[in-house]
């Protein structure tokens, strides 16, 4: 074990990796902090960079640039009251009250502070938890992993979504894309047409390229001339009175962490989702709940904490078993995928290097946001600036060179243009894009855990509950979806987009 | 662009009925009872299911007042909606005559195209979209070797 992780440090430690985590930090700081760029979206314009560097720098840039997205989000939040990323949503209004209130520098600071010491306790508990839980994951069978892939997929659609029929069609949608081209059990091609491009299946990056960038881009091109008012006010010293701060909220850390990495963990789920549930749970358990909503910083505390551990957590079930934990992850597994580092147990017997080295980036990371996140702190007033009149054409322009390098041919744009269109509609139409990734990375393994299962049960369901672990997640997803269908699913108007 | 759940549903169930057709020549495994097409039509008649309950919500929110489609109100904006329809129509000329004119010239056009459509000044366009054209050149096709086509410039680069 110390040889594979003297080998990690070894593996990080290298002036190039170093320099590209760096610079995707930088990346990851400015895309977070520019409203209507989201997190994954930052992967997904990362992903053709990565594609030609070797694993290690590659998950190494996509780690430091979600983990500083996430912050960043929280700087246009403050000042201009628009939330660079959905994750940070969730105390948009509230930290904005605070600088109308002078308490910028507060707001950031704390946003900054907790940010990072929330990552790092969600990595902390990566560390922990995700080998313990690959050990138990080396006996599973296809029956396990049928059930695992099962209930990750109904986490995703019921649990996350406010419409859990529509993240349900989603999902059966990114399923179904994921069973074009050669089935993985008998080798027959399938909805190709006879076009031997697809015999591949939808290439997944230059798909995911098109449902995060192109149908962002899409809803971002309407509004190219309205830009945000940016709060004009000095940021001064975003540090003080910060341990005053902890000493009053430091449950209220560890609460929100504590939910973050649990929802982060859980399948589906992710950072904003982890904001909005920590930030509503602080409300509920504080002793002075008529102050949230008048620039508070209580629930913020809670919220900044929950959505990066959340970051972090996201990664146990997409390392452990190769089931993301969000959509970021789900991009991550397709990056490994090519990289022909399967996720799931046995990279942590053959390849336990790359594990700590992932562990290590993500310490490295959340060090790193202090120094990072106070620069861009520092020059947000020029960088919220940017004209987004300037900035949408090159990321279009980007996205099209970034789509057509994945095939080497025209055939990666046309599925980036046809899936972002489809994303665009999909999510006009109240469908959420996530599921439908979820499903494209899960389809493959969901089948094959499937016709595996159904061969050797010799097409008897029982045979699906009959090992102890298989039958206790079976059972699981079963009663949730139970739960849900006779809550939810005939419930005629879809609750508040949450 | 929002449409009444009833068409949504609809679409599913044509779509889903679709992939199910399709999947009826596909052969199975020898000696097992099924084969490439069980997951495929499992998905399909769930999403026909889903399907079906869209067309009932729907129909129900039709009753309700709902109307068929809703327009997003920038569609009444002739600029914004250009601006939209821009996006995949540039996308199109770029899948079609990259290849025979090259991507350089193309992917200046189009940058200074937009920068101009979007307001900015030309002295400011025609710089910026020299330098990130060139910038993606050189990381994509020098760097890292995608063929990145070329085009008109083929004897010269």
């Amino acid at each position: 074990m110390w040889d594979a992780i003297l080998q990690a440090f070894g593996l990080v430690f290298d002036p190039y990796v170093l320099w590209v985590c760096l610079a995707a930090a930088a990346f990851g700081m400015f895309v977070g902090a520019m409203p209507g760029l989201t997190a994954t979206m930052a992967t997904a314009l990362l992903v053709p960079v990565t594609f030609f560097m070797d694993p290690v720098p590659a998950i190494g840039a996509i780690v430091t640039a979600t983990a500083m997205a996430i912050f960043a989000g929280d700087i246009p939040a403050a000042m201009m009251r628009i939330p660079g990323t959905p994750a940070s949503a969730a105390y948009t209004d509230e930290s904005y009250l605070m600088s109308r209130k002078g308490l910028l520098d507060l707001a950031l600071g704390a946003n900054l502070v907790f940010s990072a010491v929330g990552g790092l306790f969600g990595v902390a508990i990566l560390i922990i938890a995700a080998p313990m839980l690959a050990e138990v994951a080396l006996n599973f069978s296809s029956f396990e992993y049928f059930w695992l892939a099962g209930l990750g997929l109904t986490c995703a659609t019921f649990i996350a979504q406010s419409d859990p029929l529509k993240g349900f069609v989603s999902l059966l949608i990114g399923l179904a894309i994921a069973t074009i081209g050669i089935d993985p059990a008998a080798g027959h091609p399938r909805f190709t047409f006879g076009s031997v491009e697809m015999l591949q299946g939808i290439s997944f990056i230059p798909a995911m390229i098109g449902l995060f960038a192109i149908s962002e881009l899409l809803r971002g091109v309407v509004t190219v001339g309205q830009a945000g008012e940016v709060l004009v006010q000095q940021v001064g010293n975003v540090f003080r009175g910060l341990g005053s701060v902890w000493r009053r909220y430091w449950r209220n850390f560890f609460r929100g962490s504590l939910i973050g990495t649990g929802i982060g963990a859980l399948p589906g789920a992710g950072a904003d989702i982890a904001a909005w549930i920590s930030y509503a749970v602080s409300k509920r358990c504080s002793k002075e709940p008529e102050k949230y909503g008048t620039g508070h910083l209580e629930g913020i505390v809670d919220a900044t904490s929950a959505n990066n551990s959340a970051v972090a957590a996201a990664w146990i079930p997409a390392l452990v078993f190769g089931i993301p934990g969000d959509s970021i992850t789900a991009i991550v597994i397709g990056v490994l995928y090519m990289k022909n580092m399967n996720p799931g147990p046995s990279v942590f017997l053959q390849n336990p290097q790359l594990i700590y080295a992932v562990f290590i980036i993500f310490v490295l990371a959340n060090l790193m946001m202090l120094p990072i996140g106070w620069t861009a702190i520092k020059l947000a007033k020029q960088t919220l600036r940017t004209p987004r009149n300037i900035l949408l054409p090159i990321i279009l322009l980007f996205c099209i060179v970034g789509a057509y390098a994945m095939t080497n041919s025209i055939y990666g744009i046309i599925i980036m243009l046809s899936l972002g269109i489809f994303g665009w509609l999909l999510e006009e139409n109240g469908f959420p894009v996530g599921p439908v990734i979820l499903g494209m990375v899960l389809g493959e393994l969901f089948e094959q855990s499937f016709m595996t299962s159904m061969i050797k049960a010799d097409g008897s369901l029982l045979g699906f509950f009959s090992r102890p672990i298989a039958g206790t997640l079976g059972v699981l997803t079963l009663a949730l979806w139970a739960y849900m269908l006779t809550r939810n699913l005939w419930r005629r108007e879809p609750a508040t987009q949450g | 662009m929002r449409t009444n759940d009833a068409i949504s549903g609809l679409i599913l169930i044509v779509a889903s009925t679709i992939m199910i057709y399709l999947t009826l020549d596909f052969p199975d495994f020898p000696g097992q009872k099924y084969g490439p097409s069980l997951f495929p039509r499992i998905l399909g008649t769930a999403l026909i299911l889903c399907g079906a309950i869209l067309i009932v919500r729907g129909l129900s929110a039709r009753r309700a007042g709902v109307p068929w489609v809703t327009l997003a109100d920038w569609t009444g904006d002739p600029r914004r909606l250009a601006s939209f329809l821009m996006l995949p129509v540039l996308v199109l000329v770029y899948i079609l005559v990259s290849e025979p004119i090259g991507f350089i010239p193309v992917a200046f056009a189009m940058l200074l195209f937009l920068f101009i459509w979007f307001g900015t000044r030309v002295v400011v366009a025609v710089p910026v979209a020299a330098i990130a054209t060139w910038v993606m050149y050189w990381f994509f096709a020098v760097m890292m070797r995608v063929p990145l086509p070329r085009g008109i410039l083929n004897n010269v680069l």
